[in-house]
């Protein structure tokens, strides 16, 4: 064991046991997998993405690359690529190492890192080129066997996803000490203070040893945070700022369940938060920098900081007889810490050659060895490093190396401010030379951000940047540690440059090599150094890599760093979980699904349902052992023989009032409406400007000023919106109103020679014969008692009538005529019952048989067109060119010659003979097998159709060619005789 | 996700209350029969598409229902104002 | 599966310590269209129509500069006074009672309960008020009776999949407080 007494937050008195590649582990309350397993003296956690390399934590926080593991809590419940340095304990989690076969200090994949050569950059431009045909067979699947992190679980998730929107004056990210001064001065506005990590308090955390207001610091942290709460402030901890949009609007994912032994019930593993701030407070502080030398990945290889804080939060000294390497003075600290703790730190390693006195000082009475003006060339031991090689340098020189054996090497590159949700806010970054490294400059947002995000160092700085955001003052800070440092490219070396493995970026495996690589093979931009490489693309987006990617570029460019650029931060911030982003939407509740209020009637008698638009609908009603085909067949002959009823609820429905209704009908259809009488209706077809048809219904006239419009179902929305633009935009002048009806009205039809006789003995004050209510006719009147609008229409070339009935009394009126049909053995039928119906009659449906370049002449309509009106939507769009060109595809009927059934979509040629690629004339539209016809029929639009009556096409199908002759698209009942009763 | 004012409203609402409806200030022509073939191919098809400062329309659809206009920098997407339809096109300079 | 619409009855569909959310009595349904000076329509009424978006007045609220919802008891009257002043005053006055029902939303965490659908500021709407939004993908009319108390009217078809997001929301707001 390597905890420390005294040291630390983790409660030990509350042991948590979990298991890590099967093998059980002892933590504490408060441990993450990370600092558990380092207390028990683990740091082999995981093994990398390329080479295979054994690799350990190198941090503490979200921003860890290697420690990647996968966490199990029972069946379904398997997470892959969770960073252990974020996953918090408890008893019975089960986790588990990738990237290893078959054993994680065992791993047949690490022969890659003995090729390494073999995988430098581009390697997969370059490698995988020829012979071609060994992509497919050979390349990919041994690429896709190797590569990869973790495994993608293969079990339903079974836990809940949530998501809430939430309105707020300040939003603040991150609860450290900037962040905490921030939400003070700011308290009394809708404050809401986020922090990723479990509990707040940030920097705080590891810096024990700070007195804030004469208060040690853990203190001040715990009585600043209850104040904090009892004003009203909203602290949200686990919750992670992911991305940061337009107008302050930021997601936050929130984790409530992932920490927890017990599942509690009805709570959601995960919330996503859509946050609109006022105002929003960046404080999300700052990363250290890796240094970049030859073998810097061997376990045991860790930011100095993060060391600091396994030792200060967590109780954990992850070496006894440390390393450290540096250019910055922070590592100092973190040396000194450790000492104090009981380690005996071998060496502070000083890449500069003068530090602050006060410093060398300390290390001096603490009795660590101190070297400057020295570098890091090497490290040795195989799952564990064992010693490090270190050497002087002097300006173009490295010295003799000696040789320190340790068993941890803590290094320090500087600090990088976290930029990156205010680089989604398209903030611009100035370069700060002195320091190397970018800071945040001018955003569009209303944001400001303070702390170590913004370049002020030190716990006083933070508390002072935070508190001055809102005016406030800030308390004084005694312990405090500020430093400065030098930022490095490569370590000096003596060792062959070439041969180095110096890692860049450890997720991806991208060494310095690389990068200089990439460069010399032209790749001048640092958006190309980064996709040749890969550096900053693995799943902690660059935390620790973009900015020694980019010194290392520049270096190697010989130009200064914004001229080679920043790459672009996206959101996530961190890897964020399919299902927070689905949240509620899955399953049954994935999007709405709209039922008529009939629905019950169908699901009750064994409908099959089909999806419309958001609808669902009942498409055929199946007896039992039926087939589809045979039920439609069925229902079809029950329609065309005895009487069908039908839902159609869920047609558009949109009332047209106003004295100004007839002119905007004439101007939206294309057919005429003047002379259209009350109580009778018509076919409307409306076109777009441009001349194509794009939906249709039938219209009623219920009185001199009042329109019932319907439309195509799909269409109800999109028809609506159309017509309140024009009247919104184009004719305000017009004195009329749209209102939708579709839920409004039950709609149930009645098709079929029994159809008049069935509803007659019902229907109150209304004649229904064909001259007192002829086909066409619309009325208000009573049917069975219930208010109803009724129209004689039909949609299947049957005598028919649709019954209007206030919706919620549809299901009642249904039921009733069910009852009253039975005597004329009533068939309830379905949506592809009544497509093939509408077929046989050669009716269209629109956005079947019409594609959005269909005119209405293409579809045989044109008498559909009231060619006398001076202007209508569309008119002067059928008149351009190429929609009154020959040639066109015109809508016709097919018959096969061998009565086989054609398959919607099928292209059509007119030469079956002629060479691959055959030159495609149209294709088929719509096809039913026909009860009516005694043979299947479709639908199809073909170049020049109207003209081609009687000749034969083809349509070639994989297995063979099917000659198919053009006939009318009217198949049944061409006269119409079958309508009069 | 844009916050944008509804000129109706006097609100400024969520993005998800409203709909985009393209280019604003086209307007379709009294008698189109009248239109040569390259004045409709105009009115039907060109799009001005700016890079900058774009006058566009958009639809208050889950609340007032009202179509407006409005003048959004399409780089930064910012919108410089919302204003009622009919109303006349805001000069750019006085939006700066 | 979500609920059938028509099974929906009056009373309490889902309920927990943080919110209940029930279905109100049926009840009558005007969408009422009109322009110009309302006197007319106002004197047909018996009421001042409120002429600002989201006021509200009797059983009226404003939707838009021309539209309005009125909820009443009994719609006959009403349609048949407005039919009598519409050739001098035209307007459109559609019945449209059997479009939609109206969610009862209350309770303690009430308005919270809404943000899991609502992407508006439910604060901003004050109490005696109401606004048309969208809420989980549907188009609603919430009307804001106190503070912690709501209707939303929303069309029938809608319905089921808002009332399955409030029955999660409400076990999950109350699971919270525990």
């Amino acid at each position: 064991m390597t905890r420390v007494p005294g040291k630390g937050r983790v409660d030990l008195s509350q042991p948590v046991e979990f298991t890590f590649d099967g093998k059980t582990f002892r933590g504490g309350k408060g441990d993450t997998v990370a600092s558990a397993l380092l207390a028990n003296g683990v740091h082999l956690m995981g093994r990398s993405f390329k080479y295979h390399r054994p690799r350990g934590p190198v941090a503490a926080g979200s921003e860890e690359p290697n420690a990647l593991i996968g966490t199990r809590r029972g069946p379904g419940r398997y997470e892959p690529n969770t960073r252990a340095t974020v996953q918090e304990i408890w008893q019975g989690l089960q986790t588990n190492s990738q990237n290893k076969y078959p054993s994680l200090k065992f791993d047949i994949g690490a022969v890659n890192d003995a090729a390494y050569m073999m995988f430098s950059a581009g390697f997969y431009y370059k490698t995988f080129m020829w012979p071609k045909n060994f992509w497919h067979k050979v390349y990919e699947p041994f690429i896709r066997a190797a590569a990869g992190l973790g495994v993608s679980p293969t079990e339903e998730d079974p836990d809940t996803y949530a998501s809430r929107n939430l309105h707020c004056d300040v939003l603040i990210v991150g609860a450290g000490p900037a962040g905490i001064a921030a939400a003070k001065a700011a308290a009394g506005q809708r404050v809401v203070l986020v922090d990723e990590n479990a509990e707040a308090g940030g920097t705080l955390l590891s810096e024990p040893q700070a007195v804030i207001d004469g208060v040690p610091a853990w203190d001040w942290l715990a009585s600043e945070l209850a104040a904090l709460k009892a004003a009203g402030v909203k602290v949200m901890t686990r919750t992670t700022a992911i991305a940061y949009y337009h107008q302050n609007m930021v997601g936050l994912c929130e984790r409530l369940t992932d920490h927890l032994p017990t599942l509690p019930a009805d709570t959601p593993r995960e919330r996503l938060w859509r946050v609109r701030a006022k105002q929003v407070i960046l404080a999300q502080g700052a990363l250290e920098k890796p240094l970049v030398f030859n073998g810097n990945d061997r376990p045991g290889v860790m930011l100095a900081g993060s060391a600091q804080t396994y030792l200060n939060r967590y109780g954990v000294l992850v070496g006894k007889m440390p390393v450290v390497v540096t250019s910055h003075d922070s590592a100092w600290y973190a040396a000194f810490d450790l000492q104090k703790a009981g380690a005996k730190v071998q060496a502070i390693v000083d890449l500069r050659g003068t530090v602050r006195d006060d410093l060398l000082a300390e290390a001096k009475l603490l009795g660590i060895p101190v070297k400057l003006s020295h570098t890091v060339t090497a490290t040795s031991g195989r799952l564990r490093i064992r010693s490090v090689r270190v050497n002087p340098t002097s300006p173009g020189k490295v010295g003799a190396r000696v040789e320190i054996a340790c068993d941890a090497l803590l290094m320090s590159g500087g600090w990088t401010p976290s930029l990156h949700l205010f680089s989604h806010t398209q903030g611009k970054l100035t370069w700060d030379a002195g320091r190397t490294t970018f800071l945040p400059a001018a955003t569009p947002e209303d944001c400001v951000i303070v702390g170590a995000s913004a370049g002020a160092w030190g716990i006083e700085a933070a508390l002072r940047a935070g508190a001055a955001a809102f005016g406030g003052t800030a308390p004084t800070v005694e312990h405090d540690r500020t430093g400065s440092g030098v930022s490095q490219v490569e370590l000096p070396t003596d060792l062959n440059a070439g041969r180095a493995k110096a890692f860049v970026d450890y997720q991806n495996d991208v060494t310095a090599k690389d990068l200089r690589l990439a460069v010399r093979e032209g790749m001048s931009s640092i958006e190309h150094v980064k996709r040749y490489t890969t550096n900053g693309m693995a799943t902690d987006q660059g935390k620790l890599s973009n900015i020694n990617g980019l010194n290392i570029a520049a270096d190697a460019l010989n130009r200064r760093q914004p001229e080679v650029g920043l790459t672009t931060f996206r959101p996530p911030y961190t890897p964020t979980s399919f299902g927070a982003f689905a949240g509620y939407h899955r399953g049954t509740h994935f999007e709405v699904t709209r039922k008529t209020q009939i629905d019950s009637w169908a699901a009750e008698n064994g409908a099959v349902f089909e999806p419309v638009g958001q609808w669902r609908r009942a498409w055929y009603f199946p007896k039992t052992g039926e087939t589809m085909d045979a039920a439609v067949l069925r229902e079809c002959r029950s329609v065309r023989a005895g009487v069908g009823i039908f839902d159609a609820s869920t047609l558009g429905k949109i009332e047209v009032v106003g004295p100004d209704a007839t002119e905007f009908m004439n101007r939206m259809y294309t057919n005429p409406w003047a002379g259209l009488k009350p109580g009778r209706c018509r076919y409307g077809l409306l076109l777009g400007e441009d001349g194509y048809i794009r939906d249709d219904g039938v219209i009623g006239r219920m009185s001199q000023d009042r329109f019932h419009v319907t439309t195509t179902t799909g269409g109800a929305a999109r028809v609506l919106n159309m017509m309140e633009d024009y009247l919104q935009t184009e004719w305000p002048d017009l004195n009329v109103w749209l209102t939708s009806v579709t839920e409004q009205w039950s709609t149930i039809a009645l098709n079929g020679p029994h159809a008049a006789k069935l509803l007659a003995p019902l229907v109150e004050g209304v004649d229904l014969t064909d001259e007192a209510f002829p086909h066409m006719s619309c009325v208000e009147c009573t049917v069975a008692g219930m208010p109803a609008r009724l129209f004689r229409v039909s949609f299947t070339g049957e005598i028919g009538f649709e019954v209007n009935v206030p919706a919620p009394m549809g299901r009642a009126l249904w039921e009733v005529l069910w009852k009253a049909g039975q005597q004329y053995g009533i068939t309830a039928y379905g949506t592809e019952t009544m497509h093939v119906l509408r077929a046989e009659k050669g009716y269209i449906i629109v956005g079947q048989d019409t594609d959005g370049t269909v005119t209405p002449h293409d579809a045989g309509m044109s008498w559909a067109i009231g060619a006398k009106k001076p202007d209508f939507v569309g008119k002067r769009g059928m008149a351009r060119p190429d929609l009154v060109a020959k040639g066109r595809k015109q809508l016709v009927g097919l018959l096969t010659e061998d009565r086989s059934r054609l398959e919607e979509g099928a292209q059509i040629v007119f030469d079956p003979d002629q060479p691959i690629p055959m030159k495609m004339v149209g294709h088929v539209t719509s096809s039913y097998l026909s009860d009516a016809v005694g043979q299947p029929i479709a639908l199809a639009l073909v170049e020049g159709g109207h003209d081609r009556m009687g000749q034969t096409v083809h349509i070639p199908m994989p297995d063979r060619t099917i000659a198919a002759k053009i006939t009318g698209a009217v198949f049944v009942d061409p006269e119409n005789a079958r309508l009069k009763l | 996700m844009l916050l944008i004012h509804c000129p109706y409203c006097d609100e400024t609402l969520p993005e998800a209350e409203f709909t985009y409806a393209g280019e604003a200030h086209i307007v379709r022509p009294l008698d189109p029969s009248a239109q040569t073939d390259e004045q409709w191919e105009t009115f039907m098809f060109i799009r001005r598409n700016p890079k900058g400062p774009h006058y566009e329309r958009w639809r208050h659809l889950h609340g007032c229902a009202r179509y407006f206009n409005a003048v959004r920098d399409t780089v930064t997407d910012k919108f410089l104002t919302t204003y009622k339809a009919g109303e006349p096109r805001p000069d750019l300079e006085s939006l700066k | 599966m979500n609920k059938a619409v028509s099974s929906f009855v009056p009373g309490v569909l889902a309920t927990s310590t943080a919110a209940t959310v029930s279905l109100a009595a049926p009840m009558g349904r005007l969408s009422l269209r009109a322009r110009g000076d309302l006197s007319a329509l106002d004197a047909a009424l018996g009421m001042t129509l409120p002429t600002r978006i989201g006021q509200r007045n009797a059983g009226a609220i404003c939707l838009g500069p021309d539209e309005w919802m009125l909820h009443a008891d009994d719609i006959v009257p009403i349609v048949a006074a407005c039919a009598a002043i519409y050739e001098g005053h035209p307007h459109s006055l559609t019945d449209v009672s059997g479009r939609e029902i109206t969610l009862l939303i209350e309770g303690p965490r009430a308005a919270e309960l809404l943000t899991l659908g609502c992407a508006r500021d439910i604060d901003s709407i004050p109490v005696g008020e109401g606004r048309r939004t969208v809420c989980d993908g549907a188009t609603v009319i919430l009307w804001r009776d106190a503070p912690d108390r709501f209707r939303m009217d929303v069309w029938h078809s809608f319905a089921p999949h808002l009332l399955h997001l409030f029955e999660t929301g409400c076990r999950e707001l109350a699971a919270e407080a525990a």
